[in-house]
């Protein structure tokens, strides 16, 4: 029996699956069973395309399931647009799965119908940057690369002929590589804002790097694990205290570095000075609006106040459309990134929108995407 | 600094059914007021997207009053508890932005206080002159 609250440490009963995944393919096999046992009608998983990418398919099909992986540079993606309409299950990261509840909370998916596997995340290297930092920092070509990994705050590269390479993280940061802006400044690690929040934290022992550690987070986790023991495809037994232990410490390390970076990342400016810097950060705007097109929590369509009432003749000092989504997203944006990451112009949107959403959500001791129940600050008046 | 004799432009946003009637009032009892407000009239303040407020801004305005019934008068319910959710929003963007806090204001005025509203206009005239021209203005527009 499973119930919600509980810690585990669990892997896949098929050698193969267990041997591929990260850490004991948990993740896999649980999201295989979903499928097999009918729990759901599609799974979104990465398919690998190369060392540096793999990105989110759709697929019903078990076997691609079993054939999915992860990657360090599966940076976030709107996954809830793969959510609408279908019963699926879909592994996620903190901000993933951040972001489909609050389309959740729009009424744009619903959340009965979506079973979501969280995955720990520490941070999502993005692959340009990544293979600019091969070249620059460890002096390999890309295309050598086979593998890669990290390992007490150093990030290993092998490549083909069988060498490695290690270089310390910070290190990598301070130049100006490793994990995108918005991860260094991140506090949600563990998932527990998702139904199964999984990851290699707190697995020791022997059954270091082929178990997965599992919280159950709710009842939906429940189901998500049960199915997959009762189809045979996976194997848990409770953490001991000494995992639990070390996995919250894991995590309190991370947190506290995420908290610390934030003051580096934002530093103040003087109220006379702000104007000027908000200006001067958005003059290279050309208006295309993919950071609209690609907001996760956006759930305003084609037809929505920043784009319909914004036009370039009006663009004197501000655009409209930045005032708008400044606006709107202060109680939302869950500062995955996306938008600095696709800007042609190279803006640094999401640091900043996190200017705005960052005081804005500590006032109102609200974060997006943690509950589905909690309701946006925006929508306080309801009528009675 | 301002010029010698520039005299702000102000966009006040007033409700039909009150800070609207507050005007009128404040008219009709013949309280001096400064000529520098741009009344638009709304049917609700609630009806005030801060969008409006935006473009206020952009086109020109040097700062921007939102003003509507008393919290629990409105004539639709409860229009005004909206507005000030908004509102509260858009003051804290505005001011993370580096407008000046002076440069906005929300204030209540029923339909009876004729001289609450010359005096508010009075007041803000006053404290944007001395602010200046707002940092939104565009080139060119006086």
């Amino acid at each position: 029996m499973v119930n919600v609250g509980d810690m585990l440490v669990g892997y896949a009963t098929d050698e193969n699956v267990r041997k591929r995944g990260a850490s004991g393919g948990l993740v896999t096999a649980v999201l295989a069973a979903a499928l097999e046992k009918g729990l759901v009608e599609n799974v979104v998983v990465m398919k690998h395309i190369n060392e540096f990418e793999a990105v989110p398919i759709i697929t019903n099909d078990v076997d691609e399931v079993l054939a999915s992986t992860g990657s360090l540079h599966s940076v976030p993606v709107n996954l809830a647009k793969y959510a609408m309409g279908r019963k699926v299950a879909m592994p996620a990261k903190p901000c993933d799965a951040q972001a489909v509840i609050e389309q959740a909370k729009r009424g744009m998916i619903d959340l009965d119908n979506t079973y979501i596997v969280g995955l720990n995340c520490g941070g999502s290297m993005h692959p340009v940057t990544t293979k600019k930092m091969l070249v620059a920092m460890y002096d390999i070509d890309p295309e050598d690369v086979v593998g890669e990994d990290i390992e007490k705050g150093k990030l290993i590269f092998k490549t083909k002929n069988g060498e490695e390479k290690a270089i310390a993280i910070d290190e990598l940061e301070e130049a100006g590589f490793g994990r995108r802006e918005s991860c260094r400044f991140c506090t949600l690690k563990i998932p527990v804002n998702a139904d199964l929040a999984c990851g290699n934290w707190g697995v020791i022992g022997d059954l270091a790097g082929s178990a997965t550690f599992c919280q159950v987070m709710n009842d939906k986790g429940v189901k998500l694990l049960e199915n997959a023991i009762e189809a045979g495809r996976i194997e848990v037994e409770p953490a001991s205290d000494k995992a639990i232990a070390i996995r919250a410490k894991v995590n309190d390390v991370m947190v506290n570095l995420g908290s610390t970076l934030e003051k580096e990342i934002f530093p103040d400016i003087p109220d006379k000075e702000r104007m000027q810097y908000y200006m001067e950060q958005m003059e290279d705007c050309i208006d295309c609006g993919a950071c609209k097109e690609v907001c996760p929590v956006c759930a305003c369509g084609e037809d929505s106040k920043c784009t319909m009432f914004h036009s370039l003749v009006d663009n004197y000092k501000m655009s409209m459309y930045h005032l708008v989504r400044l606006l709107h997203l202060s109680d939302s944006c869950i500062a995955c990134g996306q938008c600095s990451d696709v800007c042609p112009s190279d803006i640094p949107i999401t640091l900043l929108q996190s200017r705005f959403a960052i005081p804005s959500q500590r006032k109102r001791e609200y974060t997006p995407g943690m509950n589905v129940d909690d309701v946006p600050p925006f929508f306080e008046v309801i009528l009675k | 600094m301002a010029e010698e004799g520039w005299e702000p432009k102000i966009v006040a946003f007033c409700c039909n059914w009150c800070s609207y009637g507050g005007a009128d009032t404040a008219g009709m009892g013949r309280f001096q007021q400064p000529a520098s407000t741009r009344i638009i009239k709304v049917m609700c303040s609630g009806r005030i997207d801060p969008l409006h407020v935006f473009n206020a801004f952009l086109e020109g305005a040097d700062a921007v009053l939102v003003t509507g019934c008393h919290i629990g008068d409105c004539h639709y319910v409860n229009g005004n508890e909206k507005t000030e959710v908004k509102y509260k929003f858009l003051e804290e963007m505005l001011q993370q932005l580096g407008l000046e806090p002076d440069r906005l204001h929300l204030n209540w005025i029923s339909a009876s206080e004729g001289e609450r509203f010359a005096n508010f206009i009075t007041d803000v005239t006053a404290k944007v002159k001395e602010l200046g021209p707002s940092p939104l203005k565009p080139e060119g527009v006086k």
